[in-house]
């Protein structure tokens, strides 16, 4: 039965990532919920923009801060908060018993979850450009495909960290991840500029990932927004989104190994109703 | 040869969270236990004894406040990475899993974290599912699942992957005469096809823990109180005689244990049928007179007097004073 | 009695909902949690106003998108609130079949679950429309307020939606643990088309008349009403509502509504129906 390590955590992976992808195709109401009514936020900003008489490129920013939900959330809720989920209903130990990974476990969720993240993500950005009329800059396809990827590395990263919160906590991890929504998506300026928050604010949100790469997707989509609306250089966005990866994935495996230890101790790691 | 678990003095002390939600409680205080490669290997022992609390140490998922324990030699506290590769845990009552997913499906999603090949994964599921008469239910969503499905399906879960040495906490917990018969056969023929595979078993169920368990311990407040196989452990009350009273309900019990003779004494009261069970470790026999005398008297009829066997249940209250709940 | 046993039922449930909502932490993280919250969803929309704006808060429009956005709270979390309580007592705690096999009404038990929410929420509100009104200059009650209006349609809108709210849970009966979408969709419609937080004017002409068959619509033009009489009259392009006296708008909020509650009361009542049927009132959908 032995396997290497490698092998063994990558099966973990492909095992925690198979209920989510069945899951998904057994129960298809997702599609709707997923697809259609998430554009509904981002229409309603969108809207109100058009009501400003507000520039067009920012009924482009709200269609991509839109779509971006879908991996903010994904990270929040489909893959973090999900170990409060799996402490009730008693998954959890034996996931901690098994010899694997704890970032094994949280990637398959990740994993699992990107189908649903992905089609909700693409159907905001699709649907918002056809209904809106957006345009959007094409001529840089490497540095996209390099920025979203960072992006969604560091964030994932940043997700396990958030994550190992549950090992020790229940319900209070829960609601902290409940009071982080809005606050993340006004810090990271999901739907307006980062600059407007200032300097140092802008600074400050620049620690989580995804900040710094919606500014720079923005100002990729819509290059002629760089200078009015864009915080940093992209190239400077991007080296520090490479950083944060680095960071971030050392941090979540010191978090996670850290807070597992605490649980154990205050014998709270398996304690459910807390 | 080195044990399959040993621990050496162990105590864990759960601290309360806040003041106001009580005090430290002690579920385990000093265990010193042994078991061999090869056992079946019983904790018996009274709800709240720290049973769980013994098998969470063991299976990784709670460190020991002091105290050592060793699982195939390896520290469960340091070294729990070796330990994890050799374990696997099941509990009575279990209702981990998905519903979205059959219970070959949940099956297999749990032989991928210890690393296990799918085709191999997949065979050994196929046989064992035949083996606990599932076969028919590979394909069924585990929320339509009964409870005694369900918890054969937690037993396959748990020794699918082959364990080494594996943790049973009260794996018959809730279930029919039928479903609980499968799955202790099932168990003892696992243990006795490989001498390298160990099991320890936690239950409240004396009769199981006796015919299944090679040795047993009998654990209550956090104390091994006694740990040696069925017979000895009997034998610690044979000297003695049980006595086994039905009558109808005696209100005044305050006397009976007071009775020259009468080592030990418990009662159970019936309100639906109005009875009263007294049971009695005796010195000796001449106390039974006295006993019958004093139910008399104190207005009730005896229904029946037997004289038992001694039981686990019999050593349980000699050496602490009550009986199981 | 049958009313007696009601309004049993309804406060012990509103104690339970009490306890679900606040017992996870302290008293200060939990008030830091219910202030926080709703301040920082409203500055997403104020720093989007004062991007394109460059920082004039104290004009009609302004106050007319950060009340619609205070108010739009309770619809949110109303929804949410009375949705979740199916979806938590089913998959989390499993207690839903004990509930709905007990001899009580299972609507109240829902609707005390949600009241908590509602007064919860309340303080949120309240806090937001201080921190507008003392921070940013929003125009509450600059030119008085019509309390009867403000009162008598915040009481009619509370009601209505936890009506819809009820409906919501019935659908969630019968769908997975995704059910979040339900009431983030159903919330994403009126807050897009219910004059949340731009007036329904901006829609295309077809979509207004999807508005204006929406209680929410009603409610939040009456809310405004209400609090900024004064602001609503100077909102320039109109909202699409202002041929319509405080009469016709309360009358208009009281039809909508009522059918939106026969609406609720049928999907309550077929969903449940089905999920009887289907053996779905504990079953587990999580993956």
């Amino acid at each position: 039965m032995s396997d290497t390590w490698l092998m063994t955590n990558l099966r973990a992976v492909k095992g925690r990532a198979y209920p989510r992808i069945i899951g998904a195709s057994r129960e298809p109401s997702w599609i709707f919920f997923e697809v259609a009514l998430p554009l509904l936020t981002v229409a309603a900003y969108a809207y109100i923009y058009k009501f400003m008489e507000a520039p067009a490129a920012f009924v482009g920013f709200v269609i991509l801060g839109g779509a971006m939900t879908a991996f903010w959330l994904n990270v929040l809720w489909g893959m973090a908060s999900q170990l409060y989920w799996e402490k009730e209903t008693g998954n959890l130990q034996l996931y901690l018993m098994a010899p694997i990974s704890r970032m094994s476990l949280l990637a398959g969720m990740a994993v699992g979850g990107l189908m649903g993240t992905t089609m909700r993500a693409a159907a905001t950005m699709i649907i918002g450009i056809c209904v809106f009329s957006i345009t959007l800059d094409l001529s840089e396809p490497l540095m996209l495909f390099a920025v979203f990827m960072a992006t969604m590395i560091a964030l994932y990263g940043m997700g396990m960290m958030f994550a190992s919160l549950y090992l020790l906590l229940g319900r209070e991890a829960w609601h902290m991840s409940n009071l982080m929504t809005e606050p993340i998506y006004l810090a990271s300026g999901f739907y307006f500029p980062v600059k407007a928050l200032g300097a140092y604010a802008a600074v400050g949100a620049s620690v989580i990932p995804i900040t710094l790469g919606l500014d720079a997707l923005r100002q990729l989509f819509y290059p002629s927004s760089r200078e009015a609306y864009g915080f940093l250089p992209i190239e400077i966005e991007l080296l520090v989104l490479v950083g944060l990866c680095g960071l971030f994935l050392v941090l979540s495996k010191i978090s996670l190994d850290y807070m597992e230890k605490l649980g154990k101790s205050t014998g709270r790691l398996t304690l459910r109703w807390q | 040869m080195q044990p399959a678990v040993e621990t050496k003095a162990l105590t864990r002390v759960f601290h309360p969270k806040k003041k106001k939600e009580g005090k430290s409680v002690t579920a385990l205080a000093g265990v010193d236990l042994r078991i061999e490669q090869g056992e079946l290997f019983g904790l018996l022992g009274p709800n709240g004894a720290g049973k769980t609390t013994l098998l969470k140490i063991l299976s990784t998922l709670l460190l020991p406040t002091t105290g050592k324990a060793y699982v195939a030699g390896y520290d469960v506290a340091t070294q729990f990475h070796a330990v994890r590769k050799r374990i696997n845990m099941v509990s009575g009552g279990e209702i981990s899993g998905y519903g979205l997913l059959t219970v070959k499906e949940n099956l297999w999603m749990f032989t991928q974290f210890y690393g296990m090949k799918s085709q191999v994964a997949l065979k050994r599921i196929d046989e064992m599912l035949e083996q606990f008469g599932l076969a028919d239910k590979k394909n069924e969503k585990v929320r339509a699942l009964s409870t005694g499905q369900r918890q054969k399906m937690n037993v396959i879960r748990g020794f699918v992957t082959d364990p080494e040495i594996i943790f049973l906490d009260e794996p018959t917990l809730g279930l029919d005469v039928n479903a609980s018969r499968t799955i202790r056969e099932f168990i003892v023929d696992w243990v006795k096809k490989r001498n390298d595979r160990t099991v320890l078993l936690t239950t409240h169920y004396m009769a199981e823990a006796d015919q299944l368990c090679g040795r047993i311990a009998i654990i209550d407040d956090g104390r091994i109180l006694a740990c040696d196989t069925p017979e000895n452990l009997k034998k610690m009350v044979k000297t003695s005689t049980m006595l086994k009273l039905d009558t109808t309900h005696l209100g005044n019990k305050q006397g009976l244990s007071s009775i020259k003779g009468v080592e030990k004494f418990t009662f159970t009261d019936n309100p639906e049928s109005n009875m009263t069970s007294l049971r009695f470790v005796l010195e000796d026999e001449v106390a039974v007179s006295d006993i019958v005398s004093a139910v008399i008297a104190g207005g009730a009829k005896i229904l029946g007097l037997r004289k038992t066997e001694p039981t686990l249940e019999d050593v349980f209250i000699k050496l602490v004073g009550k009986g199981f709940e | 009695m049958a009313v007696m046993d009601d309004l049993k039922t309804f406060k012990n449930s509103a104690w339970l909902g009490w306890q679900m909502e606040a017992n996870w932490t302290d008293p200060f993280l939990f008030a830091t949690y219910s202030i926080v919250k709703p301040i920082a969803g409203t500055l997403i929309l104020v720093f989007m106003y004062l991007v394109i704006t460059s920082g004039e808060t104290e004009t009609a429009f302004f106050s007319y998108m950060y009340v619609g956005n205070a108010f739009y709270m309770f619809v949110a979390e109303v929804l949410f609130g009375v949705t979740w309580v199916i979806h938590d007592d089913r998959e989390h705690f499993m207690t839903l079949k004990q509930v709905y096999i007990a001899p009580i009404k299972f609507y109240v038990y829902v609707f005390g679950r949600a009241a908590i929410k509602i007064a919860i929420v309340s303080i949120g509100v309240l806090v937001t429309l201080a921190f507008g009104v003392f921070v940013l200059g929003v125009q509450v009650g600059a030119g008085g307020v019509d309390i009867p209006l403000f009162v008598l349609s915040l009481l009619l809108g509370l009601s209505m939606l936890l009506v819809m709210g009820l409906a919501m849970g019935g659908l969630t009966f019968l769908t997975a643990k995704h059910e979040g979408g339900i009431n983030e969709g159903v919330a994403g419609v009126f807050y897009v088309l219910s004059g949340v937080i731009f007036p329904i004017t901006v829609l295309p002409h077809w979509v207004q008349g999807v508005s204006m068959t929406l209680p929410v619509t009603y409610w939040m033009e009456a809310i405004r009403r209400g609090l900024m009489p004064d602001a609503m009259a100077e909102i320039a392009r109109g909202t699409g509502l202002e041929h319509l006296t405080n009469l016709e708008l309360m009358g208009a909020l009281l039809l909508s509504a009522a059918a939106f509650l026969l609406l609720s009361v049928s999907v309550f009542k077929y969903a449940d129906r089905v999920a009887r049927r289907k053996g779905r009132i504990d079953w587990t959908s999580a993956y």
